[in-house]
């Protein structure tokens, strides 16, 4: 697919790898001939030096002929104003990351009456994830299907589980819970395990079930944690902004921190119930002084990894009951093995909904709708629920003759909102909204999952 | 450097020129020729396809390919490309001594088209169409061929192609860079069909079209005839070469803009601008020159415009011996070496966008001495040339001056052969540009064979530095250029 990327800061260079990656025909735009040269020496992508929002250098990115833009830049109005000359010179759909909390009332007007198609607040949709971890801690991370009927939910498996040294298969008939195992991270190796699998301790691996199901099995194994109720917030930016909102209209105690005194002035008119502490957050007396070991649960969200990093250490060693540490470098591997346990990157986020758009374009005949699309453990796994279209070839068919690729697991199948968990016996019909989870391979429609 | 990647890679290469070589090799079957050359081309395949296996047995450990990975690996394949490619001159007896070979070989595969071989018609006909064949394999590149070829690649990819393309700045015509080599290969391909079409329509034999194709495609200037494109005395095929060593000279991206209809923008090309405008200076004087020392009008200009074509483009036919013109005329040719071709084509030479901004960033020099607070952006095409650019174009003068005075010194010593101080300056030029001919005994008519071992070992040097354009060649002596400490710095990435 023809897709050209203005901006290549952090996201539209992560998106730029990603979809380079696929496969896809990407033209690259900045203003900066430095990062389009990097751009254009380490993807096998065309790059244009030059404003994405003139429509000369629109044109000679082949805006017309061109199916998707993603616009990336750092501003919002650049954004809009592109996507705003993309689509009149021809793009099927276009794509702009909008920021401004100012501008987020505006998304109905943008997306109707301008044409944009998606707009993407990628700290907006951070907030969001961490508040669902946030109301269920237990998990690593979760992400929700068909209107949160299904979740996925990561755990790392801890020392001394009786998970440890257990197949697959054994889990259930143990457990007596209906929950299904459908991806396993060892170091920097990522499985689909079969049923012989056999689980170690420090995995992580991401289990499927309705809510109660899921919170029953963490009971059993014994890693269910007590409802969260005070939040340290760590960092009052963007995203802290719309996390302290979306977690206190939930009655729950937040302490947001900021150095800037503007910045808390700010804060504190545009929230309510929160309170705002103006005050270096990475400075270990100030987090003592704020009584952090009687916290529920710490979000390091400043603008440095770094200390997010070392705030989320000295949480832990406080023993908190959930840590989250934002990251935007989330390409380096050494996270996982410092012990942090649920790392958030707001690119990866926004490029899970970037891949959605991505995927739903590509054209074929009864084609089967996307509806979400997660990237777990790190962007090497994908769970994708498709709506199974009517009077499709494979429709009607058992699991068993069917010739299904290896490196995908059909998760669950929800079907007049009742999850199944398949078999062999078990055949798609339409209306159906099936959960795969892949390793490695990508998936466009329900058609790509036979052999 | 991750060595065990570039010698798979390498090894892919080599593999492919084997593949390469069944060419000729059938011709010496079907032609019927002397058993020794039959079993000269068999031995080299064989020779090298062993070589490249062992290469590819390398199994890289990681997949980094960073710069100097892509530099060291085009210099390695040009080397060896021509080491290998000289077996069959030198088995099959038609050019006895190796280094001889191997000089032809290089001048082959950088389309330079100095030749050691007095006498050329009574070779076999396998042997004259391996040597034209590896102009045009050189001319657009075999790393760009193998890019053509393989059906996946990544970013870093693009290092290679940046070390073997010549011009200051390379780019892609499309997102893809398998999807770019392809659309230059069928360019190439296509131009390359046609001339050889209307070449054998002036009646010229099909053996001879082919050949003569492959040379004005890659800018060569390998001939079957001993008196290069004069041997055919035809006007007609004179005009058609002509036009074509002009075509190729120009950037292949105009191309590109043409086929996909965007004509305005192939028009406004400046360095195509620069190109024509100093052809038609060069053809002017020339002509002009001829005409008052007693030569017919038409002549003149038919002469003229072929030559002048020929040396910028770097091709090195002739159609004339320029040695018996007035100073003043070959002095132009003298000149019209340095400038060379377009970037982005089959030619050599110092290529004319980079003259381009010499010029203008001299003129701003200038005007800076002139006015210390002005301030001034050297401008391409209506866009501002980046000062990072500027200050590697003119670096690049500095340093393939240097290389090129060096080459003098070291020449110099065959004086005892009798060798001119023009001669040996002019064969130093002509390698260095990937021309061909230069002037005296290394003139249209004359050749190298007289130079001296030394001598054709810097010159073979002096022509994949002048094809490679200096950088890749240095690479394979970074040990003895770049300080261990940085060498261990760069290493550790």
């Amino acid at each position: 697919m023809y897709i050209i990327i203005v901006g290549q800061g952090k996201l539209g260079s992560t998106l730029t790898a990603q979809l380079a990656k696929e496969g896809h025909d990407i033209v690259a735009i900045d203003i900066k001939s430095s990062v389009i040269t990097n751009i254009v020496d380490t993807y096998d992508v065309m790059g244009i030096c030059g404003n994405g929002a003139t429509v000369e250098i629109l044109e000679e990115a082949g805006a017309k002929k061109a199916k998707l833009l993603i616009a990336a830049t750092a501003s919002d109005e650049l954004n809009i104003l592109c996507c705003t000359f993309a689509k009149n010179l021809g793009t099927v759909h276009t794509i702009a990351r909008v920021r401004n909390p100012d501008y987020s009332k505006q998304r109905d007007f943008l997306m109707k009456k301008i044409g944009i198609n998606t707009i993407v607040n990628p700290e907006f949709e951070t907030a969001n994830e961490i508040a669902r971890i946030i109301r269920f801690p237990s998990a690593a991370s979760v992400d929700s299907f068909s209107s949160g009927r299904l979740e996925i939910a990561k755990i790392v498996i801890p020392e001394g589980n009786p998970l440890h040294n257990m197949p697959v298969f054994e889990v259930r008939k143990k457990f007596k819970q209906k929950v299904l195992i459908c991806a396993v991270q060892r170091q920097n190796s990522v499985t689909i395990p079969s049923g012989d699998f056999v689980l170690q301790q420090k995995d992580s691996i991401s289990i499927t079930g309705s809510r109660n199901e899921i919170t029953a099995f963490m009971r059993a194994i014994g890693i269910y944690k007590k409802k969260i109720r005070n939040v340290m917030i760590v960092g009052g930016g963007r995203i802290g902004l719309y996390l302290a909102k979306l977690l206190s209209e939930t009655d729950r105690n937040i302490k947001l921190i900021d150095s800037d005194e503007e910045r808390c002035h700010q804060l504190t008119s545009a929230l309510s119930d929160v309170t705002v502490i103006c005050g270096d957050g990475t400075d270990q007396n100030l987090l003592d002084e704020l009584n952090l070991a009687n916290q529920d649960a710490l979000v390091a969200l400043t603008g440095i990894d770094e200390e997010n990093i070392i705030v989320s250490l000295y949480a832990y060693s406080k023993y908190l009951n959930k840590v989250i540490t934002k990251v935007d470098r989330h390409s380096y591997s050494i996270l996982t093995d410092l012990g942090l346990e649920t790392v958030i990157s707001p690119q990866l986020i926004a490029s899970s909904i970037v891949t959605r758009d991505v995927r739903a374009l590509q054209n074929s005949a009864d084609k089967s709708e996307i509806h979400a699309l997660y990237k777990l453990v790190g962007g090497n796994v994908e769970a994708i629920e498709f709506s199974v279209p009517y009077d499709a070839s494979y429709e009607n068919i058992p699991f068993k003759q069917l010739e299904i690729l290896p490196d995908l697991l059909i998760v669950a199948i929800i079907r007049n909102g009742k999850i199944i968990f398949p078999d062999g016996d078990t055949a798609m019909v339409g209306g159906d909204r099936v959960i795969v989870v892949t390793a490695g391979r990508i998936l466009d429609d329900l058609h790509d999952i036979f052999a | 450097m991750n060595y065990k990647k570039i010698f798979n890679q390498l090894g892919i290469i080599l593999l492919i020129e084997a593949v390469l070589m069944i060419i000729p090799f059938v011709m010496s079957i079907c032609y019927r020729e002397n058993i020794r050359v039959v079993i000269a081309f068999a031995i080299s395949m064989a020779a090298v396809s062993i070589v490249g296996a062992l290469f590819k047995l390398n199994k890289p450990e990681r997949e980094s390919f960073y710069a100097k990975d892509g530099y060291f690996l085009v210099a390695l394949t040009w080397v060896l490309m021509s080491g290998f490619g000289a077996l069959p001159f030198c088995l099959s007896g038609a050019i006895p001594n190796y280094i001889d070979a191997f000089f032809e070989t290089v001048s082959g595969f950088t389309t330079t088209g100095s030749t050691i071989l007095t006498e050329i018609e009574h070779l076999p006909k396998s042997i004259l169409f391996w040597r034209a064949f590896t102009h045009f394999i050189g001319g657009m590149g075999i790393l760009v061929f193998v890019i053509a070829i393989i059906p996946k690649t990544e970013g870093s990819v693009m290092h290679v192609m940046r070390a073997e393309s010549p011009g200051p700045v390379v780019g892609k015509l499309v997102s893809k860079l398998t999807a770019s080599a392809r659309i230059l290969y069928a360019m190439y391909c296509a131009m390359t069909f046609a001339l050889v079409i209307l070449l054998r329509v002036g009646g010229m034999p099909w053996f001879d079209s082919v050949t003569n194709a492959f040379a004005t495609a890659g800018t060569g200037g390998f001939c079957a005839l001993n008196n290069s494109i004069e041997g055919y005395g035809s006007a007609y095929i004179e005009i058609v070469i002509t036009v074509f060593m002009l075509l190729f000279g120009i950037n292949f991206n105009v191309y590109y803009l043409l086929t996909r209809g965007r004509i305005k923008e192939a028009l406004k090309d400046e360095e195509v601008h620069w190109y024509l405008g100093i052809i038609a200076v060069a053809v002017t004087i020339i002509t002009v020159d001829l005409t008052l020392t007693k030569h017919h009008f038409l002549d003149s200009l038919r002469t003229a415009f072929f030559q002048v074509a020929s040396i910028i483009s770097t091709t090195g036919f002739s159609s004339t011996d320029f040695e018996k013109w007035s100073t003043l005329s070959k002095a132009t040719l003298f000149l019209l070496m340095f400038i060379g071709s377009c970037a982005g084509s089959t030619g050599g030479g110092l290529k004319v966008s980079r003259i381009t901004v010499l010029v203008k960033s001299g003129l701003r020099s200038v005007k800076k001495a002139f006015n210390p607070r002005s301030i001034e952006t050297v401008k391409l095409q209506g866009k501002p040339v980046d000062e990072a650019v500027v200050q590697s174009i003119t670096a690049y003068l500095a340093i393939y001056m240097v290389v090129m005075a060096a080459s003098v010194f070291v020449i110099s010593i065959d004086t005892w052969k009798g060798n001119t101080l023009l001669e040996t300056i002019g064969s130093v030029v002509t390698c260095m540009n990937n021309v061909g001919p230069a002037f005296g005994n290394i003139g249209p008519t004359g050749n190298f064979s007289e130079f001296s071992v030394l001598s054709k070992i810097v010159l073979s040097f002096d022509m994949l530095a002048g094809r490679l354009e200096l950088i890749p060649m240095f690479m394979l002596f970074t040990k003895y250029i770049i300080p261990k400490k940085e060498r261990s710095i760069s290493n550790m990435k």
